[in-house]
């Protein structure tokens, strides 16, 4: 059975600038991975390589089985900063039904709605559907595109700090929501986060990246262990890799 | 009733308000489908500095040896040119599209009056003003024609890459993600704004034709909640004001580009009031 994701040697280069150095690192097919480490160590830049959105130098990364964007709807993706033009007159349900046609919906069929109200109903946001997008706070905002990447009923998910932005609350409700999602066991997940409570709770293995893979294991093992590394202290991010709160 | 109605319709037994009419209606729903996208995008100027890029065309076609009604051959390849290197400036440097635009916009305008002057003293002198101000009034049949073939290709190619377009301009990550071409359909999108502006010059103008594009868009997007109400506002309204301004500037005996202009932005005022109530 092939891994939901297996990266080998990754290089990634922006800018003359090596942001991923020789990475890698496996998910196997219903694990829940976090990817922790200090803010430009290459989280994100791996997930957008393993979307093919960024070119690879050197190494590869197979996801589902397939090279990196050919796996079409097979993987949902929970972006960071939401690029979404702020102009543009978009409601929740086009945002989940433009991810399963694979276009913008100018008329939305009973069926798609449908689909989309199921998919806000499995992270607690039935009521978004006919929302604005522009008007949503930062937590209706994370439900809504969880449930876009949700929609097409994913084998692996990448949610890039699926909680920046939420409020303390919402951030507890929605690490509930993706705990009841890693307890299903059918669904792999590689989660960006710096949030330690959130590893523990859903991390089987952890990868911590600072441009290498600095280690991979338990969360137990790779939290402490990084956390005591003292070559972190000089780190120019605003908090340490993977916090407490 | 009746006989007002008639009275007022009564220039529609003359051919050339026909012609008119038939390529205002076809140039506004062209020009203000493409301009949902052009505003949603925050490109408002951008057709305008087609418009004026399409000036340096029509010259160059001049400088050639082209007549003025053949010069729009010229114009054509070289506005879609110039479209395409704003939207290569725009995706290659992290310069925003407007200063692409007013780049592109300067240098062919300039370039324009140049080839005018370069132009042979035995050469047929040229009306820039007809150049800067156009007559819908004075369509030709062959002109007409073109606006009509121009317009059904927007359309088509529209409805065919309408909704995938729509993706790119909600966000292009998730639309590439999604397997959207976006950087093709941007290309595309330019150069057919690109085309509905050159022929366009040829009825309101150069000034004019960017309002054809941007304004019944804009005023459509103060009033529509959805992409699809957006649109239908937008061409409706268009139609709209092109009828409605033609007819009136032929009772008034007033310039018709300058009047069915009016008209769009008396409506996007409008619209602009009844939006803060």
């Amino acid at each position: 059975m092939t891994a939901a994701l297996r990266a080998r040697g990754v290089v990634v280069a922006l800018g003359g600038r090596r942001v991923l150095d020789d990475v890698s690192f496996e998910v196997e097919r219903g694990e829940f991975a976090c990817l922790c480490g200090p803010n430009g160590g290459g989280k994100t830049t791996f997930l957008k390589a393993a979307l093919g959105l960024l070119p690879l130098s050197a190494g590869e990364i197979e996801v589902l089985g397939s090279r990196p964007g050919a796996a079409g709807s097979a993987v949902g993706y929970l972006p960071q900063a939401k690029s979404f033009n702020p102009a543009f007159p978009a409601r929740v349900v086009d945002v989940i039904v433009a991810n399963r046609r694979g276009s913008w919906p100018v008329r939305t069929s009973e069926a798609e709605r449908e689909a989309a109200r199921s998919a806000l109903a499995r992270v607690g946001g039935e009521s978004l559907i006919d929302a604005g997008v522009r008007g949503l706070s930062g937590g209706e905002l994370q439900r809504a595109y969880l449930a876009r990447a949700l929609v097409n009923d994913p084998a692996l998910l990448l949610l890039d700090e699926p909680t920046a932005g939420v409020d303390a609350r919402g951030r507890t409700e929605f690490l509930d929501l993706l705990a009841g999602m890693a307890a299903r066991g059918d669904l792999a997940a590689v989660l960006v986060t710096h949030n330690a409570a959130a590893v523990r709770r859903l991390a089987r293995r952890v990868v911590y990246i600072d441009g290498r893979v600095r280690a991979w294991g338990p969360p137990a093992e790779v939290l402490d262990r990084e956390w005591d590394r003292p070559a972190f202290g000089g780190h120019d991010h605003d908090g340490p890799p993977c916090e407490d709160e | 009733m009746g006989d007002l109605l008639d009275a007022l319709l009564a220039p529609l037994s003359q051919g050339f308000v026909r012609r008119a009419l038939g390529a205002g209606l076809a140039l506004g729903a062209a020009g203000s489908l493409l301009g949902v996208f052009v505003v949603q995008r925050g490109l408002g100027l951008l057709s305008d500095g087609l418009a004026h890029a399409t000036f340096g065309g029509l010259a160059l076609g001049l400088l050639l040896g082209a007549a003025v009604d053949r010069a729009i051959w010229i114009a054509l390849p070289f506005t879609v040119a110039i479209a395409l290197g704003i939207q290569h400036v725009r995706r290659r440097t992290t310069l925003g599209g407007d200063v692409a635009t007013g780049v592109f916009f300067a240098v062919s305008f300039a370039a324009g009056i140049l080839f005018l002057g370069l132009r042979s003293a035995r050469a047929q002198p040229v009306n820039v003003e007809g150049l800067l101000f156009g007559s819908l009034l004075a369509v030709s049949p062959e002109a007409l024609v073109v606006i009509l073939a121009v317009a059904a290709l927007v359309a088509v190619v529209l409805a065919w890459t309408g909704p995938r377009l729509a993706y790119a301009t909600f966000d292009p990550e998730l639309a590439a993600l999604s397997g959207v071409p976006v950087a093709a359909l941007e290309y595309l999108l330019l150069a057919l704004t690109a085309l509905v502006v050159v022929v366009g010059v040829k009825t309101v103008g150069v000034v004019l034709v960017s309002a054809f594009v941007v304004i019944p868009a804009a005023t459509a997007s103060l009033l529509g909640r959805t992409l699809g109400t957006i649109a239908a506002f937008a061409v409706g309204l268009s139609a709209l004001g092109t009828a409605f301004g033609l007819f009136a500037s032929y009772h008034l005996n007033v310039a018709t580009g300058a009047t069915i202009i009016l008209t769009l932005g008396a409506m996007f005022f409008l619209a602009l009031l009844l939006r803060r109530r």
